[in-house]
């Protein structure tokens, strides 16, 4: 006992000692949580502006990448050869200057402006753009389908890009606004560790240098990266266009949470909020420190049928059976009940506002006219199970559309029971095309409406002609091999026909066409939608 | 007690391969296909595009090779490179290991000093109104939902009041300090950095106390009732019959003996902060291990995945050692 007491004085003691450290360093906790947070400097005064979004970055190397956030950064690092306006995507010039095609559009021209100059103030050359165009195509990255049936990338000289198809291509001048064909300084990259060669797909090495470095000739360079954090870009100070740089510096910080986006900017931590939800509008508006707007967007969340998937019902293989669950939609109240009513109705794959979609159906809910479809092709109690992902995107809960298409189904008479899994079980099935009823969501690459016939359609190498099980609809084939020969009124027509015979087919079932909140400091102007880069950080500005 | 450390230390790299292949096989048993999160939902039907991530990721290989390499390049401190971040696993670790190591010790901190005095006091009031109201705040600690507490503290403490610091560890427009630990305090201190100190400071005070509340709680429960117990026994009767204050009885007997099984519980609870600061840091915009952990579940990035559980293998191993170590050296009745 003796023995104990003399140890326990010491230890008692230290002890003590310990707590007393302790109890100062939450005194000085508790002092430093009582002293408000370090007041947020204006952005205008330090020429920083932060973005708040649910960041969903893949990579940063530009041609492996392919997310609604690396929209934002391809455009703002590496500038492309030619650049869409915001409000209808007509193009300009950016890189190039001028730009031609030959009368079959097989053959585009590209006169690269002798200013241009990447962020290291090298020449924009002509073998940049070969090389990167090359490495895109060979890399078989996720946007390697940019490069889809280009024949050759020529450079006669350092300042002309000549580009060739396979096949007429009349929309390959809007591909080319797209961030992901931004052009990267070719020597910078290869000297560390990237190739354009036919097996860069195994052989480049450069995807984690992009991560830390960049390459582009755009008005920002890459700062840092942290992902799950945030993304910093700086000024680029050899930027070459007349439209200098609006911020010194541009934050993009990772807030997934829409509701913590709000508080943030309200509090003044972010500038502007990317994604808040339709519920938090009022509160939005009727808050005098912020300016918000509610715009239209291309971003879509469709039901994709699959009559080919193993366990399909055989009823799927009849347009009619299609066509009513078309029909057995209540669309208002789903656009109630996903996004407050903040959402439009949609015709077909052709998101409302791009060429082609003007004078199409949209549809309305007709669960008598499903009925009716459903007795005419001899089917009753259609059951079906829908497999989806559970996530939000765009604002639409996947569960909540579901589970109001499900009480619509109802009334048509069709059970539809949900099967909602994890992304990842989710994605396996769809790739492997099992699926005979899911939800999936597009938002648009450029701003040529080909892209949906090249996705959705029947048309051969469409990608939904695989996931539906269909057989070719060659006459949709046709359809987007002539539009791409033609230009103006007549593709625009011809674009029309196609989105009919999507409808026709009965495969792509859009649901909700989303509006976002766009939602800043009062400080803030020029915040906006952009149709290739999500937002422009060209137009945003301080207004202090 | 060195032969002890030593023979665990020893034994130690065979737990973690156990752990690490147990992690591996088991992650790997999943019927989804990780490409579905490596290549993008536009692609899924791309044969092109597929083949090339395949091959380019490993996932052409056995499952044996695939383990095979795997082990060879641990052994090398390869711990692979993530689908997910495209970043080797080691990085992604080392960055954000120390984000949750910060905000775990504060957690324990607060949980151990807090839960201790709240202990002591609830026992020497006992049965009074104080008494009453430590023991529900002990049980609210304790059986209150974590994302619920953090979000009603965030909307009072930050959006309502602005008195707290918001989610993030640093506030907006102001730069991290430079790396040496990547605990952002004490990488401040160290710069010699005090506004930036105070600024990482006020902002772990929300997510920590979050954090220390389940443990805060069940430390209050435990302290009261063993200086309940140790009160009524021997040697304290003895101590009182010698002379001594109760103030003199109560530091140097019973408080001690009362906190020695608060040893244990923080042992274990060390291990089970880290690899379960999920939820806070979700909600706080923490980057650290746990949300990185999720984020590697969700994608099914396998060696992200297979990394978290040899970080967590590795916690916990330490943290047992050091709980049966500081056991032995406080409690001499503990032969090792």
């Amino acid at each position: 006992m003796q023995h104990k007491t003399l140890l326990a004085r010491p230890l008692a003691r230290r002890g003590r000692r310990t707590l007393g450290a302790a109890a100062a360093a939450l005194a000085l906790a508790a002092l430093a949580a009582c002293s408000a947070p370090a007041a947020s400097s204006s952005g205008g005064d330090s020429g920083e502006i932060i973005l708040g979004r649910s960041m969903d970055v893949s990579t940063l190397d530009p041609e492996r990448s392919l997310c609604d956030s690396c929209q934002i950064y391809n455009a703002a690092v590496y500038d492309t050869l030619l650049a869409a306006t915001t409000a209808d995507g007509d193009l300009q010039p950016l890189l190039a200057q001028t730009w031609e095609a030959n009368d079959d559009n097989t053959e585009f021209t590209f006169h690269l402006d002798p200013a241009a100059v990447f962020s290291d103030g090298s020449p924009v050359e002509a073998k940049d753009v070969k090389w990167s165009f090359e490495r895109l195509a060979n890399l078989k990255g996720d946007p390697s389908y940019f490069m889809a049936g280009v024949k050759t990338v020529a450079a006669p000289d350092a300042a002309t890009v000549v580009v060739t198809t396979q096949a007429p291509n009349s929309a390959f001048f809007n591909v080319v606004t797209a961030g992901y064909t931004g052009i990267i300084n070719s020597d910078v990259a290869i000297e560390n560790g990237a190739t354009a060669d036919k097996d860069a797909a195994k052989t480049d090495k450069a995807e984690q240098w992009f991560l830390k470095n960049s390459a582009g000739a755009g008005q920002y360079v890459l700062t840092s990266y942290e992902e799950g954090s945030q993304l910093v870009l700086s000024e680029n100070e050899n930027y070459w266009g007349d439209d200098k740089p609006n911020f010194k510096k541009v934050v993009i910080k990772d807030v997934p949470d829409a509701s913590t986006q709000l508080q943030q900017l309200q509090q003044g931590d972010i500038d502007v909020a990317m994604q808040l939800s339709f519920d938090t509008l009022d509160q939005v508006e009727g808050d005098e420190s912020l300016t918000s707007e509610v715009v239209p967007t291309y971003n879509y969340v469709y039901l994709g049928i699959s009559p080919g998937a193993a366990d399909a019902p055989k009823a799927l293989d009849d347009q009619r059976v299609r066509e009513a669950l078309r029909k057995a939609i209540d669309y208002d109240t789903v656009i109630d009940a996903t996004v407050a009513g903040k959402g439009s109705k949609q015709a077909s794959a052709i998101p409302n506002g791009f060429e082609g979609s003007d004078g199409l159906e949209v549809p309305d809910y007709d669960p008598e006219g499903a009925k009716a479809l459903l007795a005419e092709a001899g089917v009753s109690n259609l059951k079906l199970e829908a497999t989806y992902p559970t996530f939000t995107i765009y604002g639409v809960n996947f569960s909540t559309m579901f589970q109001s298409i499900q009480q619509s189904m109802k009334k048509a008479g069709i059970e539809l029971t949900l099967n909602p899994l994890d992304y990842t079980a989710w994605g396996t099935k769809f790739g492997a095309g099992e699926l005979p009823l899911t939800a999936v969501y597009f938002a648009p690459d450029h701003p040529d409406a080909v892209q949906y016939f090249q996705y959705f359609s029947l048309a051969k190498d469409a990608s939904w002609l695989g996931y539906s099980g269909m057989t070719e609809n060659t006459k949709e084939t046709k359809g987007v091999a002539k539009a791409l020969t033609q230009t103006g009124d007549a593709r625009t027509a011809t674009y029309s026909e196609l989105g009919q015979d999507m409808i026709d087919d009965a495969i792509i079932l859009p649901v909700v066409n989303p509006q976002v909140i766009l939602a800043s400091g009062s400080n803030v102007s020029g915040n906006n939608y952009h149709v290739t880069r999500n937002i422009d950080l060209r137009q945003l500005k301080f207004t202090d | 007690m060195l032969r002890y450390t030593l023979k665990r230390l020893a034994i130690m790299p065979l737990l973690l391969w156990g752990i690490v292949t147990i992690a591996f096989f088991l992650s790997h048993s999943i019927s989804s296909n990780p490409l579905a999160s490596i290549v993008g939902t536009r692609n899924l039907g791309n044969a092109d595009v597929v083949a090339a991530a395949t091959q380019r990721w490993g996932l052409d290989k056995s499952l044996l090779q695939q383990y095979l390499i795997y082990i060879g390049n641990l052994l090398h401190g390869d711990l692979g490179t993530s689908f997910r971040t495209k970043e080797p696993v080691a990085s992604d670790l080392s960055s954000r290991l120390p984000a949750t190591l910060e905000l775990a010790l504060f957690a324990l901190i607060i949980a151990v000093v807090l839960g201790i005095v709240l202990g002591v006091v609830a026992a020497r009031n006992n049965g009074r109104v104080l008494d009453g109201g430590l023991r529900t705040l002990a049980l609210v600690g304790s059986s209150t939902p974590v994302f619920w507490v953090a979000l009603l503290l965030l909307f009072v403490f930050y959006a309502r009041l602005g008195i707290a610091a918001g989610p993030g560890r640093l506030s907006s427009r102001v730069d991290p300090p430079p790396y040496v630990t990547g605990m952002y305090t004490l990488d401040s201190l160290l710069a010699g950095n005090l506004p930036l100190f105070t600024d990482a400071l006020s902002h772990l005070i929300l997510p920590s106390i979050v954090m220390a509340l389940p443990l805060l709680g069940t430390i209050i429960r435990m302290v009261r009732a063993q200086v309940l117990e140790e009160q009524s026994s021997d040697f304290v009767r003895t101590a009182r019959a010698k002379g001594m204050t109760p103030s003199q009885v109560m530091n140097r007997h019973v408080v001690k003996n009362a906190i020695t099984p608060v040893i244990t519980v923080v042992g274990i609870s060390v291990g089970m902060l880290i690899m379960g600061a999920v939820m806070v840091e979700t909600i706080f915009t923490w980057n650290g291990i746990g949300t990185y952990a999720v984020e590697a579940s969700r994608s099914l990035d396998f060696p992200a995945i297979t990394g978290v559980c040899l970080v967590g293998g590795v916690i916990f191993l330490v943290s047992n050692l050091v709980t049966d170590i500081a056991y032995a050296i406080i409690d001499p009745r503990v032969r090792l």
